[in-house]
């Protein structure tokens, strides 16, 4: 009786299609994904159990030292808002009139950006963003000359002609300070807004660890 | 590497022409794909890691500030001091006899604390009911102030507790100098502002 032989298979599986699938995803995955912006300074965020996602915001950063800087949403937001700096208060700060499109162009490249608008802005302006982002020192905000007020009052103006917002749907200001920023700065960023009529803002967190938040949920 | 050789010998048994080997033209995907669930794995893990999320705050209108009738029994002040000190007392601003030290911790902290005022409050003056919702609420009114040396994660964490505790009424303030006094006092009323209030 002859032997049965059963006919050896390949076990090699045909790769292309999972190849192809997980390019895909990995495509999609790179596309979506936004890095994070450069900024002129690490902040270190605190927990918080929130979790309330905020997109479009003027954010204002409040660093260690207390410095407070401003983050607009996009390029072109930033370029409307150096026209309305202009615009409205050109009294006080006429060297922002008087800028070049090479040095407007060079304000949109810098995401965040915090400096004495009554310094030598234009000077400021002709270098490169990085290093326009690098010599960062703070908005000003104390009492006497609160810029980060003009700041963010141009900044509604922008978005006022950008997305024509109804009175509700106005742009959003978040607050983003270091956990061992000196509570007071933040009470002056917090007094800047209220002044410029600004009653209800976030205050940006990261998600708390899993043991501090399910302590939580068991009150 | 993934695949098994199942030719088995080959060759040999025709002889005679010599014919060039038949390569094939399957190349073992199996490495590519391993390394593009690798960077799939490590897009996936630092977008979602890295937002981050937000908390509401708002601060009260100043034209329009409305007087509601307070009962002392409600209050509890909050200030926060340095290095994590949390203190509190319970009675109205200004009256530092009762200042108490506690913390953020969890168990046993200020989130205790504000829990027992809760129920203190609850028993005493009631519930309030949300019309919307239909929820109840506490009537405890939270004053929250920074002394001298607070950080700003400090006023997160406060903020966070007002959440855990659903704490409704709750406000930042200023700080009255007289607390200053009694914290950089260690908590104990300085007895030269006592002999003032008393004249």
């Amino acid at each position: 009786m002859p032997k049965v032989k059963i006919p050896r298979k390949s076990t090699s599986v045909d790769m292309t299609a999972m190849c192809d699938v997980s390019f895909l995803l990995l495509t999609f995955f790179i596309l979506t994904s936004k890095f994070k912006p450069t900024e002129p300074v690490a902040i270190d965020l605190p927990n918080s159990r929130s979790s309330i996602q905020v997109n479009d915001a003027i954010k204002i950063s409040v660093d260690k030292n207390g410095k407070a800087y401003i983050n607009y949403p996009s390029a072109t937001f930033r370029l409307k808002t150096l026209e309305k700096m202009g615009e409205y208060y050109k009294d006080k700060y006429p060297q922002l009139t008087q800028l070049t499109d090479k040095q407007k162009n060079n304000f949109a490249q810098v995401e965040t950006f915090g400096f004495d608008s009554k310094s030598n802005i234009p000077e400021l302006l002709s270098k490169k963003p990085d290093e326009i982002s690098k010599m960062s020192t703070g908005i000003p905000m104390d009492s006497l000359d609160n810029q980060l007020g003009d700041w963010i009052q141009a900044g509604r103006y922008a978005d006022v002609d950008i997305n024509h917002p109804t009175a509700n749907g106005a742009i959003r200001i978040a607050i983003k300070g270091d956990k061992q920023t000196d509570v007071k700065a933040v009470q002056q960023v917090i007094k800047t807004l209220t002044d410029n009529d600004i009653h209800t803002f976030n205050l940006i967190t990261t998600l708390a660890g899993g043991s501090t938040s399910a302590t939580a949920d068991q009150k | 590497m993934a695949e098994i050789d199942t030719s088995g010998g080959g060759g040999g048994k025709h002889g005679g022409k010599v014919r060039g080997k038949k390569l094939s033209t399957k190349v073992d995907l199996t490495p590519m794909v391993d390394l593009a669930f690798l960077l799939i794995t490590f897009f996936m893990l630092t977008t979602s890691l890295n937002k981050p999320k937000a908390m509401d705050l708002s601060m009260p209108k100043k034209d329009k500030e409305k007087q509601k009738d307070v009962k002392e029994g409600q209050l509890i002040n909050v200030l926060l001091g340095k290095d994590d000190i949390v203190w509190y007392y319970e009675t109205k601003e200004g009256n530092m006899t009762d200042m108490k030290q506690t913390t953020f911790s969890g168990t046993g902290g200020i989130r205790d604390v504000i829990m027992r005022k809760h129920a203190r409050v609850d028993r005493d003056y009631g519930m309030d009911e949300d019309k919307k919702t239909k929820e109840k609420t506490h009537k405890t009114i939270v004053l929250i102030k920074m002394a001298e040396g607070a950080k700003y994660k400090d006023m997160v964490d406060i903020l966070d507790e007002m959440d855990i505790t659903k704490s409704k009424i709750y406000a930042i303030q200023d700080i009255v100098p007289i607390e200053q006094e009694t914290i950089d006092n260690d908590g104990k009323v300085k007895t030269e502002t006592v002999t003032v209030k008393q004249k």
